[in-house]
């Protein structure tokens, strides 16, 4: 697999560094000092954004003074790759594991890389949301589209997976090079979602990847890559989008419209895991605790993710109403289904069958 | 050393319980077993429903083996929530196709081709149980076996097992508890002639050595033949040594009359006065002594004939008639006032006349020794369902503090003279073999009275 | 008196002998239970005393044979079987009385004076008086249920008063009949049994009155 990798526009630092025999590849890394005198250290690494996890930080250092939160930024592969090596090797890789690739992460769990931790705080997580107290769901973030709203007349906005289909069918010229979705071969939560997607509606999604194919999508690593072409106006419909970053775009460009399907929305809640190795369990038990606290998912709803699992729609957000009860929301649960997502053979096949139709395929067809 | 007492009734519920435990400790171990066996069975359906998925979804492409891991088969195995699903995928030259390669075994997977084969083993230091399901390729491109090796840690199995086991082991709780109350109360129930038994020899009078005769289960008939075993020897015994008593009273009488002869021979008019108040001592000793020896004659007979004579219905009136005249010396002190009153209507009890002549004459004769002064008075009556013969004198009675002692056998009040000698305890005796009472009337108004109180005699009973 | 004595044990028969001879009586004694039964057979005594055990022929067999003979001799028995049923057995084979071994002398020399007098006495043994019962054979006199033992010479002063209720007898008439003309006694002695019967008839509607003077009258009080 590639070693791609692309970093978000607000990195504080960035260390560019090959796999080394430890399998710690670093990506952007932040340190947050302790409030007060350091009394202790919480390793954090994580496939998060980190100004979307700045906040949650800051926030749970005003509840632990005295704990200074080193966080590391990973692509989804990176930080599962990194961490898998880790565990079989029994070293040490953070106290704390956060991704929104929630397959790997049960994956990590399955393999008995994780610890469990049992608190009130994780009494209240839906079964969804939780496997063997090992993996938790923190967040509540369905999976949009969003357009920019200078180069997509009204008309065109899709409202569902198939119009989208249907549009990029009928202005495939316009649209052309104008599609951003995740590269599958980089992007864990880009798999998960396609993987899901296919099987949430083969045919619908069997078109639709036809029709992307045709469109020579544009395809990032990471949700933000895409958001920032969006943003740049270089493309003008960005599909499989997380929620969470593509509100915070748009809150920044008031040119970016996000629009919930309306025949299905995936919803992924973002992951959390104590790796066996973690040194300090406890601090990560204390700021999952604070994660999964109703004061940590305010302060998610208002700063980090936009979205949450009780909570009404951000506004200016084009979807139903209710997305759970509608039953067009759908929550990815978290859980040993995923291991099907999992499987090397059916990865690889998944990606390979789709690199084939995305990549290969247009290459003859694609201009530039 | 103290010795610890023993309960009989503890010992059986101790054994009873230590019985049951055992019991219940098996019964558990046989529910946790078949618990074991039951989610085992369960589960195992589930793991050989998605390792079946997984060779379904098996497909040979170009001359290879494919397969597409449904997800469904997972959330199949996602139904045991918290358990680790490890998995392999063998291709027909051996090699793993997909899933977890160190996922062996142990187990020749190719014994999986006549049907599905399960183990449990451990897998990542973890304890997991294995399907391994085959599925036969016969594509005319590729043919062979092909194996799923399916595993899934065990803690719902476990949990379920669990569960079905506490619960088992709740109803044997309850039950064994149960069985133990029971238990209780039977051994309660079964020890009762026990209890009945002690009742009885507790409430036995300490003389009466006759033969226990109660209703008793044939586990006490030994215990209970043993008593009376003992008791009639020890009968044995006191009638031994009551006749020996009696004997030896006899043969000291004639020496006693000889003595008493030889005494009444003594002419006092030759004696001065010193030798005359000596001479009145020796004759009072010997009257005394005489008295003493009819009495343990009397005492003797009475206990034999106790219980060797039928009782019938007699005429106390009569008796007490017959018992009052031998009694009162024609030589008592013309002073005295003696009278006989008796019923106006006959008094029957059902009784032995000797044993009761002998009571009567006895408590007579006992007032006459120590009691009276001016008036000596017997009564027969009969009042409600009870024969009365009342002995009133006018003498100074017996406190009441010693009437108990007065009536127990070879107790008297006092050593020495004016001993009561075996007067009430002959009367006690008799009344006792009659269900009656030998009862004391304080001095007060009336005179200190001497009751012998009978059950009247009922057509009848 | 002529009295027969059978009795085995030396120093008992003596005894016996030597009282019953002070008081003037003359006694035959003999040891062995056969010839006293022989001797019985041709000889009538007014008194048989009989000892139980005897060597021979024991006291039951003679007083069997003396009975079957019809003989009313008065006999008192002297036993010292331990059991009492050889006393009802006595009496039942017609002794008058019994003693048990060991006895008082004293009150066997009562007992041989009343069976002495009752062969005497008067054949009607029941004398009524008002509502009195004298009864001489149990020496006791009766008011309803009620009997009281009296004295010899109590029965003789009751019998002698109730002879003639309503009589007055004097001091001196009394003293003689009581005692007889031989004997030296006080004429106190009269008041002393007097004052003693008063005391054993209370009670009954019969009264001994004193009449300053004169004597002693027997009154009933339903005649009066």
């Amino acid at each position: 697999m590639s070693m791609w990798r692309q970093f978000g526009p607000l990195a504080l630092g960035a260390i560019l560094g090959l796999a080394s025999p430890a399998g710690a590849v670093e990506g952007t890394r932040a340190f947050f000092p302790a409030l007060e005198a350091e009394r202790g250290r919480l390793v954090i690494n994580g496939a998060t954004d980190i100004e979307a996890m700045e906040p949650l930080i800051r926030d749970f250092q005003e509840t632990a003074r005295d704990v200074a939160i080193d966080y590391t930024d990973y692509v989804t592969n990176d930080l599962y790759r990194d961490a898998d090596i880790a565990c079989r090797l029994q070293q040490l890789f953070g106290d704390l594991l956060l991704s929104s690739s929630v397959d790997q992460l049960v994956k990590l769990a399955n393999d008995g890389c994780a610890l469990a931790h049992v608190s009130p705080a994780t009494r209240g997580v839906p079964a969804w949301a939780n496997w063997r107290d090992e993996v938790f769901g923190f967040t509540f973030e369905p999976s949009v589209m969003v357009y920019h709203k200078d180069f997509v007349p009204p008309e065109d906005v899709p409202h569902t997976h198939g119009e989208l289909t249907d549009l990029l069918r009928f202005k495939p010229d316009y649209y052309r090079g104008r599609i951003g979705t995740y590269d599958l071969r980089q992007s864990g939560i880009g798999y998960l979602l396609a993987f899901l997607d296919a099987q949430q509606a083969s045919t619908t999604y069997g078109r639709l990847l036809e029709s992307l194919s045709r469109a020579q999508a544009v395809l990032r690593c990471c949700n933000n890559a895409v958001l920032s072409e969006l943003d740049s106006g270089n493309v003008y419909i960005g599909y499989n989008i997380l929620g969470s970053y593509a509100y915070a775009a748009a809150r920044r460009n008031d040119k970016l419209r996000i629009v919930l399907p309306r025949d299905y929305t995936l919803i992924l809640s973002r992951g959390a895991l104590i790796p066996v190795g973690a040194k300090r369990r406890d601090l990560a038990g204390r700021f999952l605790d604070y994660l999964l606290s109703e004061r940590g998912q305010d302060m998610a709803r208002r700063e980090a993710f936009f979205f949450s699992r009780g909570g009404a729609l951000p506004a200016e957000v084009d979807g139903p109403a209710k997305l759970v009860e509608s039953g067009i929301g759908r929550p990815i649960r978290i859980g040993p289904a995923l291991l099907a997502a999992q499987d090397r053979l059916q990865r690889s096949r998944f990606i390979e069958d789709w690199t084939k139709l995305i990549v290969d395929t247009p290459v003859r067809l694609r201009p530039n | 050393m103290k010795r610890r007492e023993t309960s009989l009734f503890w010992r059986l519920v101790l054994r009873v319980a230590l019985v049951l435990c055992g019991g219940a400790a098996l019964l558990s171990a046989a529910a946790w077993y078949y618990a074991r066996a039951a989610a085992d069975d369960a589960y195992d359906r589930l793991l050989l429903g998605a390792a079946i998925q997984i060779t379904a979804n098996m497909t040979v492409d170009a001359g290879n083996l494919g397969v597409t891991l449904p997800s469904s088969a997972f959330e199949l195995l996602g139904l045991a929530e918290r358990d680790r699903i490890f998995y392999r995928v063998v291709g027909p030259d051996g090699r793993t196709l997909t899933g977890y390669d160190d996922l062996d075994t142990g187990v020749d997977v190719t014994a999986a081709r006549t049907g599905p084969v399960f183990l449990t083993t451990e897998y990542r230091n973890v304890p997991v149980r294995v399907a391994v399901v085959s599925r036969a390729l016969s594509d005319p491109s590729f043919s062979g076996w092909a194996y799923v090796v399916m595993a899934q840690t065990t803690e719902a199995r476990r949990a379920l097992a669990g569960e079905l086991t506490s619960r088992a082991m709740i109803l044997v709780g309850i039950m064994s508890l149960l069985a133990l109350a029971g238990t209780v109360l039977a051994i309660r129930y079964s020890l009762l002639p026990v209890d009945a038994l002690a009742a009885a020899l507790r409430a036995r009078d300490p003389q009466d050595l006759t033969p226990v005769d109660a209703d008793m289960p044939r586990e006490l008939k030994p215990f209970v033949g043993s008593i009376n075993h003992f008791m009639g020897r020890l009968d044995e015994r006191v009638t031994l040594l009551q006749r020996f008593i009696a004997d030896a009273a006899h043969q000291i009488r004639t020496p006693l009359t000889a003595l008493s002869a030889q005494v009444d021979m003594l002419e006092d008019d030759d004696l001065d006065v010193n030798r005359k108040r000596h001479l009145g001592r020796v004759r009072d000793r010997v009257s005394q002594l005489a008295r003493l020896t009819n009495q343990l004659l009397s005492h003797a007979m009475v206990i034999h004939r106790s219980d060797s004579v039928r009782f019938k219905p007699v005429d106390l009136g009569d008796i007490a008639r017959k018992a009052f005249r031998s009694t009162v010396p024609i030589t008592v002190d013309p002073d005295v006032v003696v009278s006989f009153e008796d019923s106006a209507e006959p008094v029957f009890v059902r009784g032995d006349a000797v044993s009761l002549r002998e009571a009567i004459a006895n408590i007579i004769d006992n007032a006459l020794q120590h009691g009276v002064e001016q008036r000596l008075a017997v009564r027969v009556r009969r009042e409600d369902d009870r024969a009365l013969v009342e002995v009133a004198d006018d003498g100074p009675g017996i406190p009441p503090d010693e009437w108990s002692a007065v009536t127990a056998r070879f107790v008297s009040t006092k050593t020495g003279e004016g001993s009561m000698g075996l007067g009430f305890a002959i009367a006690a005796e008799v009344a006792v073999a009659h269900r009656g009472t030998v009862r004391f009337l304080e001095k007060g108004e009336g005179d200190f009275t001497v009751v012998l109180d009978i059950p009247l005699y009922q057509e009848g009973t | 008196m002529r009295i027969f004595l059978v009795e085995d044990t030396r120093d008992v028969g003596e005894a016996i002998s030597r009282r019953l001879e002070k008081v003037g009586h003359t006694v035959d004694w003999q040891t062995d239970g056969q010839a006293a039964a022989d001797i019985l057979e041709f000889t009538d005594y007014d008194l048989v005393i009989l000892d139980v055990m005897l060597p021979g022929l024991d006291g039951f067999e003679i007083l069997r044979h003396l009975r079957s003979r019809r003989k009313t001799t008065p006999v008192l028995v002297l036993t010292a079987r331990s059991e009492i049923e050889d006393r009802v057995g006595a009496l039942d084979l017609g002794a008058d009385d019994y003693l048990v071994k060991p006895f008082d002398f004293r009150e066997l020399e009562a007992r041989t004076r009343v069976l002495l007098r009752r062969r005497q006495g008067d054949p009607t043994n029941l004398i009524e008086c008002g509502d009195l019962v004298l009864d001489r054979n149990s020496r006791s006199v009766r008011v309803g249920n009620r009997e009281v033992q009296l004295k010899r010479r109590e029965i003789t002063l009751l019998e002698v008063l109730a002879a003639r209720p309503g009589r007055v007898f004097s001091k001196d008439e009394l003293l003689d009949r009581l005692f007889g003309f031989d004997e030296n006694v006080n004429s106190n002695a009269v008041e002393l049994y007097v004052g003693r019967l008063r005391k054993k008839i209370e009670g009954s509607s019969v009264r001994i009155v004193t009449i300053r003077g004169l004597g002693y009258q027997l009154v009933t009080d339903e005649a009066a």
